[in-house]
């Protein structure tokens, strides 16, 4: 591999990688389809979305083992069209961690600086201090086969990450851990990635894996990027009813746009004070978070607009939230989510009323695609 | 007076844990061990009279003295020669050959090559080695081809040589170096070595540095496995050897066979079967020297980890 390349124009390359309208065919499906992304120096990029989305094969269109049909992909500002794997200054963390079992863990972080040409006197040093960074340095000398997976998990994280890569990519490295050490690694991950300022680009179908460690969240599907913001914007302004269902849960109701905001839907007439480009008389879907939803024994005062009376069918526990699922009649249940402290001292069978305000209400247009199903019983987890 | 429990009660007749091993190893000791020191005690008997095979009432190591003359000397170093060869022939044929089938090869198509490798041996061995016999022939079509594209004036003469054998023993022993090694091969797996080019290398340091030395144990199971067979081989020689391509499994064959003397051929065979080992042994030696310095050029520990 060449050292990072020189400032050719005027100023270094702002962007790690760009990817620009890239399509990859597998037959006649577009495993990724017009693609168009950019990963910024230094940021935590998460590619989110459900198995068979095309996060992976882009994953491996940077990395180079697989190469796009159209479009251009860019690394440090360089097409890296026709470049093999071995000459891109990209490394990735494999799924399966992929280490060499036939070499010690030192060795195995050694080999990409050997493939460098790096002198013998200075590989010692950068492999100790890569290992050291990982908290594996006491176990330089054993083998792969005598670690366990999440210590296999940082050898493969100091392997790709001694070569000082431009980019690199995870490709789902948390998914075969268990569920506190996949925590843990996600902070450190995290600390790991700022303290080192090289871009991560990482591939997850978890959303809460995406939400807490990343910059900016690239949520995927069928080959296009649906929508690309940090995770606030992703949670609070979700630009599609497909997003606003893959992260956090939603309650969805089907109905018909009205005019400003009000919508008429099977549970009531509900209105949204949130920017829409449904236009009234369109069939819609209306969104609202089980956190945003309040829940009453008695009728709310006021509006009846936002508020569906049902009985409470299930009551969950969860420490710090309460779950409520409402029957709201019509086979239709809404999922509330409370604070433990505020919650309503409502049992199983118990009426209740939910309401909600207009500013939590999200409306979108009824494209007929998959979303989240409804509850129909109360999660155990809080997911995430 | 009622027994409560008579399933706990009663002690339960269970096998022994080597009872799984047994049919094999009763098998191996009658066909296996029995035959080889049958062998080994007729060695050190002798030929009684005209018409005996052997008699061992007398004791002694004139067989093994006798086994060392000029004739089975000379045929020895034919054996040996033919042994290495063709297995390193083998290698050299079978490798490329199972790397393209495991790496290459759509998987969808690698049942189908496995099972292609396997054809041959539906055919007998001895037939199919008459069959070269058919081709080297010197009145064979391959001969008349040749002599009519001008690559050779005058017709082959490669039957009964040693290169006739080591035509033969290629061909009838590559599948036994091509499974072995396509399994080895298979078993690396793409993502170690998408892994090696991810790292920054390139093929051939890919296949030197993770393929190869991965798939060390299939290399040396495809190498014993032709090389061991192949020295004793006694059809491929008789067939395609002749006078100038004689191996030790034919000598080994008359003194049985034709001079009834099997208290020589025993000999002989000990003294094939301890040349076989003494190879294998002095191969693996020199293998395991040539790879040290290779090995500690990659070596790398740190002192103060455990």
């Amino acid at each position: 591999m060449t050292p990072p390349p020189p400032a050719e124009t005027d100023a270094a390359p702002a962007d790690a990688v760009v990817l620009r309208r890239v399509s990859k065919l597998y037959g006649e499906v577009a495993a990724v389809d017009d693609l168009t992304l950019t990963v910024r120096r230094g940021e935590f990029l998460s590619l989110l979305g459900p198995s068979g989305c095309g996060k992976t094969t882009t994953l491996r269109m940077i990395a180079g083992f697989e190469y796009p049909d159209t479009g251009d992909i860019l690394v440090d500002g360089r097409s890296v069209l026709g470049v093999p794997p071995y000459k891109r200054q990209v490394n990735t963390v494999f799924q399966a961690y992929a280490l060499f079992p036939h070499m010690s863990v030192a060795e195995n972080v050694a080999y990409g600086l050997e493939q460098q040409r790096t002198p013998k006197s200075e590989i010692r040093g950068k492999v100790a201090e890569a290992l050291e960074m990982v908290q594996m340095r006491s176990y330089a000398n054993r083998r792969p086969t005598q670690l366990s997976g999440g210590q296999q998990q940082r050898v493969a994280l100091a392997r790709a990450l001694v070569n000082r890569p431009s980019v690199l990519l995870l490709d789902e490295p948390l998914g075969a851990l268990d569920r506190q050490l996949r925590e843990e690694m996600q902070v450190e991950l995290k600390l790991l990635q700022s303290r080192l300022g090289i871009s991560f680009v990482f591939v997850t179908h978890d959303q809460g894996e995406a939400l807490s460690m990343s910059d900016r969240i690239a949520i995927m599907r069928e080959g296009k990027v649906e929508q690309l913001g940090d995770a606030d914007t992703i949670y609070s302004s979700p630009a599609s009813a497909y997003v606003a269902g893959f992260v956090g849960q939603q309650n969805f109701l089907e109905g018909r746009a009205g005019e400003s905001g009000a919508v008429e839907t099977e549970l009531g007439p509900m209105r949204s004070s949130r920017p829409s480009e449904t236009r009234p008389g369109e069939r819609v879907r209306v969104a609202v978070r089980p956190e945003f939803v309040d829940l009453t024994a008695d009728q709310p005062d006021g509006t009846s607009e936002n508020t569906v009376k049902g009985t409470v069918i299930g009551v969950a526990h969860q420490g710090e939230t309460r779950q409520f699922l409402v029957d709201a009649g019509d086979e239709h249940t809404l999922l509330v989510r409370r604070p433990t402290p505020r919650a309503p001292r409502l049992d199983v069978g118990d009426p209740a009323w939910c309401h909600w305000s207009p500013e939590d209400v999200h409306v979108f247009p009824h494209d007929g695609a998959h979303s989240a199903p409804p509850p129909t019983t109360v999660p155990d987890q809080p997911s995430s | 007076m009622p027994d409560l429990a008579p399933e706990a009660a009663r002690p339960r007749l269970r096998a022994p844990r080597y009872a799984l091993a047994l049919p094999a190893g009763v098998w191996l000791v009658a066909f296996f061990v029995v035959p080889i020191g049958t062998i080994v005690w007729f060695s050190f008997g002798y030929k009684p009279g005209l018409f005996g095979t052997h008699a061992n009432d007398v004791l002694s190591l004139d067989r093994y003295r006798e086994t060392f003359s000029s004739t089975f000397f000379a045929t020895f170093q034919n054996t040996l020669w033919v042994g290495v060869a063709g297995t390193l022939l083998c290698l050299l044929v079978g490798m490329p050959a199972a790397y393209w089938m495991a790496v290459k090869a759509p998987p969808n198509r690698r049942g189908l090559l496995v099972a292609l490798v396997m054809v041959p041996y539906w055919t007998n061995f001895l037939v199919r080695t008459i069959g070269w016999q058919v081709i080297l022939a010197p009145q064979g079509w391959l001969s008349s081809l040749l002599q009519t594209l001008h690559l050779t004036g005058e017709p082959l003469d490669i039957l009964y040589t040693r290169t006739a054998v080591l035509i033969g023993v290629v061909y009838n022993y590559l599948p036994l170096m091509i499974l072995p090694l396509f399994v080895a091969f298979d078993r690396v797996g793409e993502p170690l070595r998408e892994a090696s080019k991810d790292l920054g290398a390139n093929r051939w340091r890919t296949f030197t540095r993770v393929t190869l030395p991965l798939a060390r144990p299939g290399i040396i199971a495809g190498t014993v496995l032709v090389f061991i067979p192949l020295m004793g081989d006694y059809v491929t020689a008789t067939v395609l050897g002749g006078a100038r391509g004689n191996m030790v499994g034919q000598l080994v064959a008359s003194q049985f066979q034709t001079a009834q003397n099997w208290a020589l051929g025993s000999a002989m065979a000990v003294v094939l079967i301890l040349v076989i080992a003494a190879t294998v042994a002095v191969i693996a030696g020199l293998y395991w020297l040539a790879s040290r310095p290779l090995q500690a050029r990659h070596r790398l520990v740190l002192e103060d980890a455990p």
